[in-house]
């Protein structure tokens, strides 16, 4: 690898950081301006708003098999109920996780010995 | 040694592990992938676990090296690879309500990928301020730490790795769609919230299928947010 390449490498590296660091630092002095409220009444409402709307657009990104079909669009779909019906019985983190990874592998299976 | 028998700072830590697991099987199998892609682009395995440890986000790292493969300039490789990771922007404010001003947070944020982003923005006002620091920490790290060998097994042993178990590879990406809807199901009893982000995801989901998904992120959500302002919150029933 050239050095060109390390320097991309180091900037990518740099302004990834940045990008993640710098809201960090404009956010705590906005908090610290307004140290009276509440720390959720002081994030501008947008914020509060967008990101379980980015983890919304995260999932729906992450819905799309790596390699699709009829096959892993039906897992995708199976592994989504499953996933949540555990969710609604225990409220839990690991286990609905666990189920829907189970069923949609269970879906794959069957596929391949019945298609 | 249970959980409740342990300090607050200790709880944090195990806490933060054994709510981060589920991230391991999503990040593993695109941490190999990520470290064979590197090696057919020609980099040394040393190398792309070096860009897994110092640039640390999956989507721009597999742009970089597969723009620095094309021999592409390095302004564009850089630009691109950020361009990418703007949606990030975002992130650290959500939580910035949640934390302290320990002198750590700033230098935490490296580890704040999207899906630690999801985990902590819910969990995170759950815990004890105590605890907060102890619990990202550990969440954080097991996944960078797990990215990072990830990378180096994709680099010495991907080939023969997902010819030899093709299943493994193909499944445990389903674990990042699960945690992320179990992330959000507390919102769907709520309309405003379940129609704004089904939006969202049919948006995001739409996009990525025209191969549209890193705008598609930010896009999607700005959609969604913008139903959620449009759609009137109810107004308690007065009997």
């Amino acid at each position: 690898m050239s050095d060109h390449v390390w320097l991309a490498v180091a900037l990518t590296a740099l302004g990834t950081f940045l990008i993640r660091l710098l809201p960090l630092l404009w956010m705590q002095r906005r908090l610290a301006r307004r140290q009276g409220e509440n720390g959720v009444e002081a994030l501008p409402p947008w914020l509060s708003i967008l990101g379980p709307m980015m983890i919304a657009a995260m999932l729906g990104v992450s819905l799309i098999p790596a390699s699709p079909s009829a096959t892993t669009w039906l897992a995708t779909l199976v592994g989504v109920i499953v996933t949540l019906l555990v969710w609604r019985q225990l409220r839990s983190l690991g286990w609905p996780v666990l189920g829907g990874v189970a069923s949609y592998t269970a879906v794959i299976l069957l596929a391949r010995l019945f298609v | 040694m249970t959980l409740s028998t342990t300090s607050p700072h200790n709880r944090g830590w195990l806490l933060g592990l054994r709510d981060a697991i589920p991230l391991l099987s999503g990040y593993i199998p695109v941490a190999i992938s990520f470290g064979l892609i590197a090696i057919q682009s020609g980099f040394t395995p040393l190398q792309a676990v070096l860009i897994s440890l110092l640039v640390y986000a999956g989507a721009s790292q597999f742009m970089f090296v597969g723009l620095a493969a094309t021999g592409a300039p390095l302004w564009l490789v850089v630009s691109m690879s950020l361009l990418i990771n703007l949606r990030h922007l975002v992130y650290a404010p959500g939580l910035a309500p949640s934390l302290n001003n320990s002198r750590w947070w700033p230098w935490m944020m490296h580890g704040l990928t999207d899906q630690i982003f999801a985990l902590a923005l819910n969990r995170l006002p759950q815990l004890e301020p105590g605890q907060r620091l102890s619990w990202y920490s550990s969440a954080a790290m097991l996944a960078w730490g797990s990215w990072v060998v990830g990378t180096a097994v994709g680099a010495l042993t991907g080939d023969w790795l997902m010819s030899r178990w093709p299943l493994v590879g193909q499944v445990t990406p389903f674990a990042l769609p699960a945690l992320f809807l179990v992330l959000l199901a507390p919102y769907a009893t709520n309309p405003r919230w379940a129609i704004s982000l089904s939006l969202a995801i049919l948006t995001a989901l739409m996009m990525a299928l025209y191969g549209l998904s890193n705008i598609g992120i930010p896009l999607a959500a700005i959609c969604g947010a913008l139903c959620f302002q449009l759609i009137k919150p109810r107004r308690p029933q007065h009997v």
